[in-house]
């Protein structure tokens, strides 16, 4: 994108729709991972939403149609409000925490500074670990008896503290503890995006007189809007279906108060055998992932045409 | 004196993100090294000298190498074709605006957001009538549809980044729409093919919530099911667990090592046209 | 740029090779009947060991049947009940407490083997339908109370057996903490603590005539007060763990072991956990106090396994099941699990337990109620149970907003 003028896309944009891609033929090239998404996305969705009009218990073979009294029941269920709103919580708050420490880990990183590659693999380390597994190891540190954090807190005199027994505490080092381990992927992304970024433009402004503050306004920060962009998406995917480290910390407690609505789903679904009532909610956390992405998207779309 | 002091303030922050990132590895080695019984703080290595016995639960009852190559195998495969499909897909999304190519388009996007205990149940059923249950082709196909859609989305963000005039170019020399796309839009895409790897690859890789129910033999079990088998809510073996989870870190470890440079500037080469 | 491509065609050939093989591998060539058996143990548990010996016994002697045993994960109920969806049953699986009430549909009835006659008769009412057929062999008969630390106890000065009502209890855990002890350990995030604190309590709380009526559908809201009551009385005197929210097994299990916990309300498998940690902790279980009359025991079904009556190989599968029930075997895993056997002709070791075993189960004199939400809730109550305990344990939720929850549940999972 760097390279093209507006001209350039206005060309574009007019060309689109003409030769050489006009013969249909071409859609035939996304045909297989169509037939893909029907076999197996598509049909265990529509699957999904057949059995949200269902009271099934999650295994037997008998269950009975309902209608929509799942959907009737999610809108007055007190739990799921709340839980909706951990979801966004977990969702942005890790966003806006991975995009702040992501970006300042690559500008750091991206300087010519001894052990520069060694801090890079450290930092991008936990995101080779699964997230179950990753939860455990943090777990152990919070745990209440034997903890590490405890162990630092009673050597420096004061009494211990149990981590995990506030909902609003807990919420948040859920996202600290899912912000830290991804952080790695936004910072590989910022650092590919500030390597893009040809030198001669820093040493244009730099003969223009232009300080270290306005060449990262104006230069890094709009040259970083794909890089932004990509990085925002994929964590707030990442934060509004997180799930593992909810199960591993607090298991959605202390009573729901830490749930997403993934966990809640795995409870109604497995251990309430509300398996229909699960359905419903995996439904409408999907149009609402869904709406917001497509939203995002549009804007940042729209902006960067403006931009440019 | 400020530059010295900001340096300074720069230097203090990465080494204490470094420290954080770090901690839980060496909380899981002081764990790993420990048997049961020794109560000490997370903190301290075993004073009784080391103790390898979690090492050797985890690679013989854990089958924790079994479990890295199964890793390893659905992994390249899954996203070899992820890469391939992705492309293949975004190409004429990318290129053919019509109004049906921008919902199929949305539509796959959407398919991003599933949440996959949502379908887990369906999904597992038709794997199960396919005997896709408990092998790797049916793992490869459950990773290939649920990491397919970001690959378009990433693919056909890149495309349209790409000046079409090459393209024209090579249609009016005579070339057919296979031989543009193989010969000249594919070879510009490396840089957005190391993106796609790198971020298909790790979540394959770590992947627990549908793999731990359609992997259940522990001859094709991949990591973090398998790990989970240590720290079940009865009986579970912390140490073995951490054990089991560095050995697992080693080969992924060393494989970002090799191909960091690689990765970085194949993702900044694009931009760089 | 093409060698990449030629290499991804490449590796999904390979791919594609090796998922043929392993399809071919799991078609069961050469003859042998494969069975699947889900063992519902971690892989490093000891009873998975006791049981990987058993079974290669076995094989040594069948050469046309190989058992595979598969440790679980920690989604094991999710995972049967996915199974059972898909109709991907596997050929024996651990029933954990549910082989009547879940998973009978889907089980052989065993009450006609050769062993049954040696089936412990206190497992009847858990185990048994009304034909007196019963779907699972039993391993062990769970017999559960309060489990404690008797050398914490005895420091206290207290007698567990002289523990009869509530109030016995309350001063008791009073005193323990004065001497720094957390009188009660549990946990809302490895649920069964949680739960199982509302369930052992209910037995006792709820009467006779709520009891009669909650069969009939009617929900015992008296009774369930006073249980959620009685814990909120608990939680502010602060009788509770501070890490109640978050604790695992293993926290629990290791302060108990040393000596920073006095009582867990849960089955007798803990302890061996617990003697992981402290090998020579000294552990018991006592009488569950009642609120209406006298202590009782709780238990039922604890380790048990049962055959899919859909099995391909359902004849090798009873086969294996008659070769663990005979008693040398039996009394083995009996042992291993810490437990009395299921077979009354089967004798174990109860370790630590047998003091405990001696002194209130054997002589008869405490009651054995099944536990209460098995027979009196409907299935899918539990997680109810275990998240309106956790609400009022943490302070997060009053008793009649609990209640309130607990009764609406059961309005909806009644006769569902």
């Amino acid at each position: 994108m760097t390279g093209t003028t507006k001209a350039a896309i206005r060309t574009k944009v007019r060309r689109r729709a003409g030769a050489p891609f006009a013969a249909r033929r071409i859609n035939l090239l996304y045909l297989p991972a169509i037939l893909l998404f029907l076999g197996f996305t598509i049909y265990p969705l529509v699957n999904g939403f057949i059995l949200s009009l269902s009271n099934w218990n999650g295994y037997s073979p008998s269950r009975s149609f309902i209608g929509l009294g799942n959907y009737f029941r999610l809108a007055s269920d007190p739990v799921f409000h709340n839980t909706l709103i951990n979801t966004f919580i977990y969702g942005f708050g890790s966003t806006i925490l991975q995009q702040v420490l992501g970006l300042s880990l690559a500008l750091a990183l991206d300087r010519a500074i001894r052990g520069r590659n060694v801090a890079r693999a450290i930092i991008y380390l936990p995101v080779l670990v699964s997230p179950v597994v990753m939860g455990t190891m943090y777990y152990l540190l919070f745990s209440y008896d034997n903890g590490g954090l405890n162990d630092i807190v009673v050597a420096l005199g004061g009494s211990k503290i149990a981590w995990l027994s506030q909902a609003g505490t807990s919420v948040a080092i859920i996202v600290l503890v899912n912000s830290v381990q991804f952080v790695g992927i936004s910072m590989v992304i910022y650092l590919a995006g500030l390597q893009s970024i040809p030198t001669v433009y820093y040493e244009a402004s730099q003969l223009d007189g232009a300080d270290a503050w306005q060449q990262f306004t104006q230069i890094t920060v709009p040259l970083l809007r794909p890089a932004f962009a990509t990085s925002v998406v994929l964590n707030l995917i990442g934060g509004l279906k997180l799930f593992d480290v909810i199960q591993v910390l607090t298991g959605g407690g202390p009573g729901y108060a830490t749930n997403s609505v993934s966990t809640l789903i795995g409870k109604a679904y497995f251990d309430n055998q509300s398996a229909g009532y699960a359905s419903a909610m995996g439904i409408v956390l999907f149009i609402i992932i869904a709406v917001l992405t497509l939203i995002f998207n549009t804007v940042l779309n729209r902006r960067r045409l403006e931009g440019l | 004196m400020t530059r010295r002091l900001g340096r300074w303030a720069i230097a203090l922050g990465l080494l204490i993100m470094v420290v954080v990132q770090l901690v839980p590895f060496y909380v899981a080695l002081t764990t790993s090294l420990k048997p049961r019984t020794d109560l000490s703080s997370q903190w301290l290595f075993p004073t009784s000298g080391l103790y390898l016995a979690n090492f050797q639960t985890a690679i013989t009852d854990g089958h924790i190498l079994r479990a890295i190559g199964n890793s390893a195998l659905i992994t390249v495969v899954s996203t070899a074709i992820i890469c391939l499909l992705g492309a293949l897909t975004a190409y004429p999304l990318a290129r053919r605006t019509t109004l049906g190519n921008r919902v199929v388009f949305s539509a796959i996007v959407g398919l991003i957001m599933i949440p996959p205990l949502s379908i887990l149940v369906p999904l597992y059923s038709l794997l199960n009538q396919l005997g896709g249950i408990n092998t790797y082709w049916g793992a490869i196909v459950i990773m290939v549809v649920t990491q397919l859609p970001l690959s378009v989305f990433l693919y056909a963000a890149f495309m349209r980044s790409l000046p079409i005039a090459i393209e024209e170019a090579a249609t009016v020399d005579g070339a057919s729409t296979t031989q543009t796309l193989f010969q000249v839009v594919f070879p510009m895409l490396k840089p957005v093919t190391a993106t796609v790897i790198i971020l298909t690859s790790v979540s394959i890789w770590n992947e627990y919530a549908l793999s731990v129910f359609v992997l259940r033999s522990p001859d094709v079990r991949t990591i973090a099911p398998t790990i989970s088998t240590f720290v079940a809510s009865q009986g579970s073996n912390l140490g073995a667990a951490a054990a089991a989870a560095l050995i697992s870190v080693v080969p992924v470890l060393l494989a970002y090592l090799v191909l960091q440079r690689y990765f970085i500037k194949g993702m900044v080469a694009g931009a760089e046209k | 740029m093409k060698s990449l491509w030629k290499a991804a065609a490449a590796l999904t050939a390979i791919g594609l090779v090796l998922t043929g093989c392993s399809a071919g591998g799991t078609g069961g060539s050469g003859g042998a009947a494969k069975l699947e058996f889900q063992t519902g143990l971690a892989t490093s548990d000891p009873i998975l060991k006791t049981l990987t010996t058993m079974t290669q016994k076995f094989e040594s002697t069948h050469k046309d049947v190989s058992i595979n045993l598969v440790p679980m994960t920690n989604t094991y109920e999710a995972d049967m009940k996915v199974r059972l969806a898909s109709s991907d049953i596997p050929d024996i699986w651990a029933t954990h407490g549910w082989s009547l009430l879940r998973y009978s549909d889907f089980l052989e009835p065993l009450n006609k083997r050769s062993w049954a006659k040696n089936f412990n008769p206190a497992l009847a009412p858990a185990m048994e339908n009304k034909s007196g057929e019963f779907f699972a062999l039993p391993a062990d008969t769970d017999v559960a109370g309060i489990v404690y630390n008797k050398k914490v106890l005895a420091d206290a000065g207290i007698d567990p057996a002289t523990l009869t009502t509530w109030d016995d209890f309350a001063a008791a855990a009073a005193k323990l903490k004065t001497a720094g002890v957390t009188p009660i350990s549990a946990s809302g995030k490895d649920s069964w603590f949680a739960g199982n604190i509302a369930d052992f309590i209910a037995s006792g709380a709820v009467n006779k005539s709520e009891k009669a009526g909650l069969i009939k559908g009617d929900f015992a809201s008296g009774g369930y007060t006073k249980v959620l009551d009685l814990v909120q009385s608990w939680q502010k005197a602060g009788y509770f763990n501070a890490d109640f929210s978050s604790a695992t097994t293993d926290d629990l299990t290791r302060s108990l072991a040393q000596g920073k916990t006095a009582f867990i309300f849960v089955q007798n498998y803990v302890v061996a956990s617990a003697l992981g940690f402290v090998p020579d902790a000294e552990l018991g279980y006592f009488p569950i106090p009642s609120a209406n009359g006298k202590p009782y025991l709780v238990g039922g079904e604890g380790h048990a396994y049962g055959v899919s009556k859909t099995s391909k190989h359902k004849d090798q599968a009873l086969e294996y099941i008659d070769f663990l029930a005979q008693p040398d075997n039996l009394g083995k895993l009996a042992s291993a699990i810490g437990g009395i056997p299921g077979l009354t002709n089967a004798k174990s070791d109860l370790g630590v337990l047998q003091a405990s075993y001696e002194k209130f189960v054997k002589p008869g004199t405490f009651p054995l109620d099944p536990y209460f939400d098995r027979v009196y809730l409907p299935n899918g109550m539990w997680d109810t149970m275990v998240t309106t305990t956790s609400g009022v344990v943490t302070g997060q939720s009053g008793v009649t907003e609990s209640v309130g929850q607990v009764k609406k549940q059961f309005g909806t999972l009644y006769g569902q």
